[in-house]
């Protein structure tokens, strides 16, 4: 093997532990003095400076809410219940019928999420629990990645929700929090490099409602 | 006895956040030196890991194992470092790396000089082949274990590790 090329792989097999066949004493050598040169310069290697856990702490708690609820207040406070996206069409459709059977004249404190689905479109919620942020926003390769162009509405509990009308096809998206922030989202079930180190969510929607998100 | 990653994450959700200060003794213990030789300075390394716990604290809530908080927080930690390396933008791709001429690069030197041609080499390295080694070959773990945190799948990191060992061995070229 020449000293300018890789290693064999037997070489390789000897690095990682593994039953090799034959290496010459260069080879193994030079696989040694990798390994040892490596563990060397990881002994050298400076320590992080223990004062960074302070640090952290304090920038936490300047972004930590009043998380504490007194008394029975959770009893009046609003809640969220978490659903994921696929079930959105279902739930829609479960409660339009709910409306449609109630008696007229009831429904002002029923917020529906606007949910439909038809042949080229449906409409997508997208949630995010972010306690923290200031600002949510959802962008994508459906709105340009233009970061404020589908803004999420936050609740008491700091989930913030937004619902927007995605043609049929593969979408891609992240959130953007307080506008420079660009996270992926924790329960999309595909991913893919965003090109920038990052990676962007994978959203499919097909005529009859979200095939994958 | 110290408490488990998945309790101390619903003490903090449940408003105690002194508590986080465990997940961050834990884990700057525990991927420090991985921070240090991935971006390859200390104060990068340091920038790095107080963002990437800052951010994990904001995202606490989207953890879907708390306790797996680890796993979770390395991949924050490893798009924290990478982009540390991106904006550096001195990170030369591997496919355009020059073989190496004229004398080799260990004659002559000594242990402590052989070390910074190491790191030197290692700075050339794709961000990824330089996280795979480092996790190889500086933190000493398995692939099934890096496999865990990096969510990738053993073959490919044996890739990322071997294609690191053979640029590292022609950029420092004596390692015979």
């Amino acid at each position: 093997m020449n000293e300018w090329e890789g290693f064999g792989a037997d070489a390789h097999r000897y690095l990682d532990g593994e039953p090799f066949e034959e290496l010459s004493g260069a080879e193994l050598a030079a696989a040694d003095r990798l390994a040892a040169e490596a563990r060397d310069w990881a002994g050298r290697l400076p320590r992080l400076d223990p004062a960074l856990d302070e640090a952290v702490m304090a920038a936490v708690r300047e972004r930590a809410p009043a998380r504490r609820r007194r008394g029975l207040g959770w009893l009046v406070a609003p809640q969220t219940v978490r659903f994921r996206p696929i079930w959105v069409p279902v739930l829609a459709a479960a409660a339009a019928l709910v409306l449609w059977l109630a008696p007229r004249g009831r429904r002002a404190e029923v917020v529906l999420t606007p949910v439909r689905a038809v042949s080229d479109t449906v409409f997508v919620r997208f949630e995010l629990a972010a306690p923290l942020a200031r600002t949510v926003s959802v962008a994508g390769s459906f709105n340009g990645w233009q970061v404020g162009a589908l803004t999420m509405i936050r609740d008491a509990r700091g989930v913030w929700t937004a619902t927007a009308p995605l043609p049929v096809g593969e979408h891609r998206y992240e959130f953007v929090i307080d506008g420079t922030r660009w996270v992926p989202d924790p329960t999309a079930h595909a991913e893919v490099d965003d090109g920038f180190g990052g990676r962007n969510s994978v959203i499919v929607v097909g005529p009859k409602g979200l095939v994958r998100s | 006895m110290q408490p488990s990653d998945g309790t101390v994450v619903h003490r903090v959700l449940s408003g105690d956040v002194e508590q986080y200060r465990i997940l961050v003794e834990r884990y700057r213990a525990e991927f420090g030196r991985y921070a240090v030789a991935s971006v390859g300075d200390l104060d990068a390394a340091q920038d790095a890991m107080q963002e990437a716990f800052i951010r994990a604290f904001d995202a606490l809530a989207t953890c879907r194992d708390p306790d797996r908080f680890g796993a979770w927080f390395f991949r924050i930690l490893t798009n924290q470092c990478r982009n540390v390396l991106a904006r550096r933008r001195d990170t030369v791709p591997l496919e355009e790396v020059d073989p190496p001429g004229g004398a080799r690069a260990d004659e002559g030197l000594e242990r402590g000089e052989l070390g910074a041609a190491l790191e030197a080499a290692m700075a050339r390295l794709t961000p990824e082949q330089r996280e795979a080694f480092v996790m190889k070959h500086v933190d000493g773990r398995s692939y099934e274990e890096m496999a865990e945190l990096l969510g990738v799948g053993v073959d490919a990191l044996k890739m990322r590790v071997h294609r690191a060992r053979d640029a590292l061995r022609s950029l420092m070229g004596a390692l015979r």
